[in-house]
């Protein structure tokens, strides 16, 4: 049927523009440009670090690195080097417990310090948390 | 298997925790010379059965002039077998209204600072105990210090009263979780430049360009020296109205103080893209210096500028000055 060959010809070239009409039309994002989603994750992850500092930065924190043998600025270089996923779960973890205000519960703390040194890969505590060296 | 022997313990120093004091504390400093409030103008919709969060949406909603009911609601976030509704899908009809939905910094006076500048918030209150949680959505709408009470539309009460202490404890016990929902263009009165781009993107993201421009802009107008802002509006403008619409809006940005590597690299390609080249380089070499994580990617700008600059020589590996 020359009609229906020549009409299925044109329909195909017909969405076929139409598909290249809206691909144009899309906003593509230049090849090197940072993209406002990259923006936003890692000023998600950069918020998130320095909430893990100034958790480390606390006196009592650094006191309790120290007395196991920790250096606390070790202990803070690791935060940088975590990924936003660990960062992510680490943040989480905290936030579960009841630590509420700026006293901290003795039995809390000691938790918290473990499950940070854990992360951190000083010591190998809860099952659940993978080291640096178990990734 | 060595870790063992710590699990009893830990079990005890968690059991511990509980009862660790969670009550007030120094965050309750000064709270009773906040003056006092009441948005008598938010609207309310007492809630039908377990559907509190339908009807604390459309509490906020309607105070922000969007034209919905309780009803219309419930059937998109209502989850009949939780007998409830879950925050990010709050979040998410909040924003198909069009409206950026903002949370709130975690402690009472970033809640009383929403409620002076006239924004309702939306709270999840546990009424119940932290074991046996009794989950609740609610409106804050109003402060009397004198009495030391919050005003809530909440349930099928259309004010009512509650202890701030009381309160903060069940608040507390929902992990102090509250959003404001804005027209775009107002901003938090807790806002912070980061997680308010973070909220104005996300509204981007689910389909409202033009309301996340107007945020943007107003973000802008409040943080002038903060680049994430300019970057979202810039490239938000780059997709609408090419490169020529966009580079103003980085440049006014540099004028304004904002210095950052993604800023300069990104201007550099624009401005690569407008054949202005001398200009490209040398944003391209100042991205390279400002360094980060993205440096990868600022050395590519470079290369690739380099590459397509038609005359003059720039080889990427001369010293950057």
């Amino acid at each position: 049927m020359p009609f229906r060959t020549c009409f299925h010809r044109w329909l195909t070239a017909y969405v076929g523009a139409l598909f290249l009409g809206c691909t144009l039309a899309l906003p593509t994002a230049q090849a090197g440009m940072i993209g406002t989603q990259a923006i936003v994750a890692q000023e998600q992850l950069e918020a998130q670090r320095s909430e893990l500092r100034d958790f480390l930065a606390r006196d009592a924190v650094r006191a309790q690195l120290v007395a196991w043998g920790v250096d606390p600025i070790a202990a803070q270089q690791r935060v940088d080097s975590l990924s936003a996923q660990e960062t992510e779960l680490m943040l989480q973890r905290m936030r579960e417990l009841p630590a509420g205000g700026d006293v901290l519960g003795a039995a809390v703390f000691v938790f918290l310090v473990l499950l940070v040194t854990d992360i951190l890969g000083f010591t190998d505590i809860f099952p659940f948390v993978l080291g640096p060296d178990e990734r | 298997m060595r870790r063992r022997p710590l699990y009893p313990v830990l079990g005890m120093l968690l059991a511990l925790c509980g009862c660790a004091g969670t009550g007030p504390t120094a965050s309750l400093a000064g709270l009773d010379e906040r003056p006092a409030v009441e948005l008598t103008e938010v609207p309310f919709h007492p809630q039908q059965r377990y559907q509190c969060g339908p009807a604390a949406l459309a509490t906020m909603l309607g105070w922000s002039g969007a034209d919905t009911s309780p009803e219309t609601l419930a059937d998109r976030l209502y989850i009949p077998a939780r007998q409830g509704s879950l925050q990010p899908e709050l979040m998410a009809q909040a924003r198909q209204h069009g409206r950026l939905v903002y949370r709130i910094p975690a402690e009472p006076h970033a809640l009383l600072d929403e409620l002076q500048a006239g924004h309702p918030v939306l709270v999840l209150q546990n009424l119940g105990l932290r074991w046996w949680p009794v989950w609740h959505y609610a409106v804050v709408i109003g402060y009397e210090p004198e009495r030391g009470e919050l005003i809530l539309r909440s349930g099928t009460i259309r004010r009512h009263r509650v202890r701030l202490a009381t309160f903060l404890r069940t608040w507390k016990r929902g992990d102090s979780w509250g959003v404001v929902t804005l027209r775009p263009g107002q901003l938090p009165a807790s806002a912070e430049p980061r997680r308010y781009l973070a909220a104005a993107f996300d509204l981007e993201a689910s389909g409202f360009g033009a309301p996340a421009e107007t945020a943007y802009r107003a973000g802008i107008e409040r943080w002038p020296s903060y680049p994430g802002l300019r970057l979202a509006l810039a490239n938000r403008r780059l997709a609408t109205a090419g490169p020529a619409a966009a580079v103003p809006i980085l440049e006014q940005g540099i004028a304004a103080g904002a210095e950052d590597g993604a800023l300069y690299n990104n201007l550099a390609l624009l401005l690569a893209e407008l054949e202005r080249w001398d200009e490209a380089k040398i944003y391209a070499r100042r991205a390279v210096r400002a360094g980060g994580p993205h440096l990868d990617e600022f050395r590519n700008t470079l290369d690739e500028i380099c590459r397509r600059r038609p005359t003059g020589r720039c080889a990427p590996q001369e010293p950057l000055s």
